[in-house]
């Protein structure tokens, strides 16, 4: 079951970019029933397995923007460090309360901007040291785009790299969107990117949960080996899915969690 | 800052290696440590082992990502990576002392 669970959570992670710990953790500390600090250490591993492997997978592509990935990870690394120290010290129910509020804000603001486009089809135009090119297949030429309000897209990974490190889920669910809608990076190149570094971003607190015993090995084995298989298939839909369909399942996953999270504060 | 294009196009392709290698190694060991353990023997020694290779992977990323920055003297990259090694440090240091080691 929990790999059956690692494999529905890893192909939507792979797909949407955000890891698959969004579904994850709740299925754990629901269906499953173990404590939260033990789903948030084993969906940390297998944030950092789908994180690995799409990685692996996307190079090549020149969807995942290096430079603007290793700028970002300083800010979510320390998040993400900073949220596994204090999570032991936090109420559940502010977090809750917190995450809710956020996902919930953020699902409007993709749905308020469903047909806007990021990339200019010129593709003689410098995109600046943040920016970046890749092959675009639906408008079948060579698109580029730039990266806009740097100092947003840092304090947006930091607190994804918090909520990360104190949740358990990957950052990603969080710097894909901002990135799309507040800087200007197509969602493509935004969810690659991202994809990278929520791999560093979670191992930055992954250790902290596997030294206090709140990674079950079994459990972990079985959620990442699911993840794995998962995220594989993520990827292939990925290629073929439109940006448009892409944006309105992450507005309905967003909406889900934030309603999930409510419940539980409440 | 312009020519450098062609190195980052090399390293993400060693990266994309590395990671693959990772989590190869890692998948194995975890589902033979499961299959040990639905079997009934209940030692998560190969289990630790998948798990610990997890986690080394993307430690590793950072660490060649760092080592290239400084081959390809690249010092926006070499202080973003420089800063990210130290901050995994932290929480390595800080994960020992949990584990009481």
């Amino acid at each position: 079951m929990v790999v059956l669970a690692g494999a529905v959570a890893g192909c939507l992670g792979a797909l949407l970019g955000i890891g698959g710990g969004v579904f994850l953790v709740p299925f754990l500390q629901f269906v499953v029933g173990v404590p939260l600090n033990v789903a948030s250490g084993v969906s940390l591993m297998t944030v950092i397995a789908t994180s690995s492997i799409v990685s692996a997978g996307s190079a090549g592509r020149r969807l995942v923007n290096l430079r603007l990935g290793m700028l970002l990870q300083v800010a979510a690394s320390g998040g993400g460090l900073l949220g596994a120290i204090f999570v032991v010290k936090m109420p559940d129910r502010a977090l809750f309360m917190m995450f809710s509020f956020v996902t919930a804000v953020i699902a409007i603001l993709m749905l308020s901007r469903l047909d806007k486009r990021n990339v200019i089809l010129d593709s003689s135009i410098d995109p600046g040291p943040f920016g970046g090119r890749f092959y675009e297949d639906e408008s079948g030429r060579e698109v580029v785009y730039r990266t806009r309000r740097i100092p947003t897209a840092m304090s947006v990974s930091a607190v994804a790299g918090f909520v990360s490190g104190s949740l358990g889920i990957g950052g990603g669910i969080l710097q894909v969107p901002a990135l799309n809608t507040w800087c200007g990076v197509p969602l493509r190149a935004a969810a690659a990117t991202s994809a990278v570094m929520i791999g560093v971003t979670a191992v930055a607190s992954a250790p902290l949960y596997y030294a206090r015993g709140n990674v079950s090995a079994p459990m972990a084995a079985a959620a990442v080996l699911g993840v794995l298989a998962g995220s594989r298939a993520g990827f292939w839909f990925g290629e073929r899915a439109r940006a448009k369909w892409l944006k309105l399942l992450m507005a309905a996953v967003l909406a889900f969690v934030s309603i999930t999270y409510l419940m539980k504060a409440l | 800052m312009k020519n450098d294009q062609a190195g980052i196009s090399t390293l993400e392709s060693i990266l994309a290696r590395l990671m693959l290698a990772g989590v190869t190694l890692s998948a194995i060991s975890l589902a033979a440590g499961l299959a040990l353990w639905l079997a009934g023997r209940h030692t998560t020694r190969l289990l630790d082992v998948g798990l610990i290779a997890l986690l080394a992977t993307p430690m590793l990323r950072v660490a060649v990502s760092f080592l290239e920055a400084i081959r390809m003297r690249d010092w926006f990259f070499v202080g973003a990576t420089l800063t990210v090694v130290l901050l995994l440090c932290a929480s390595l240091v800080l994960s020992f002392r949990a584990a009481g080691l």
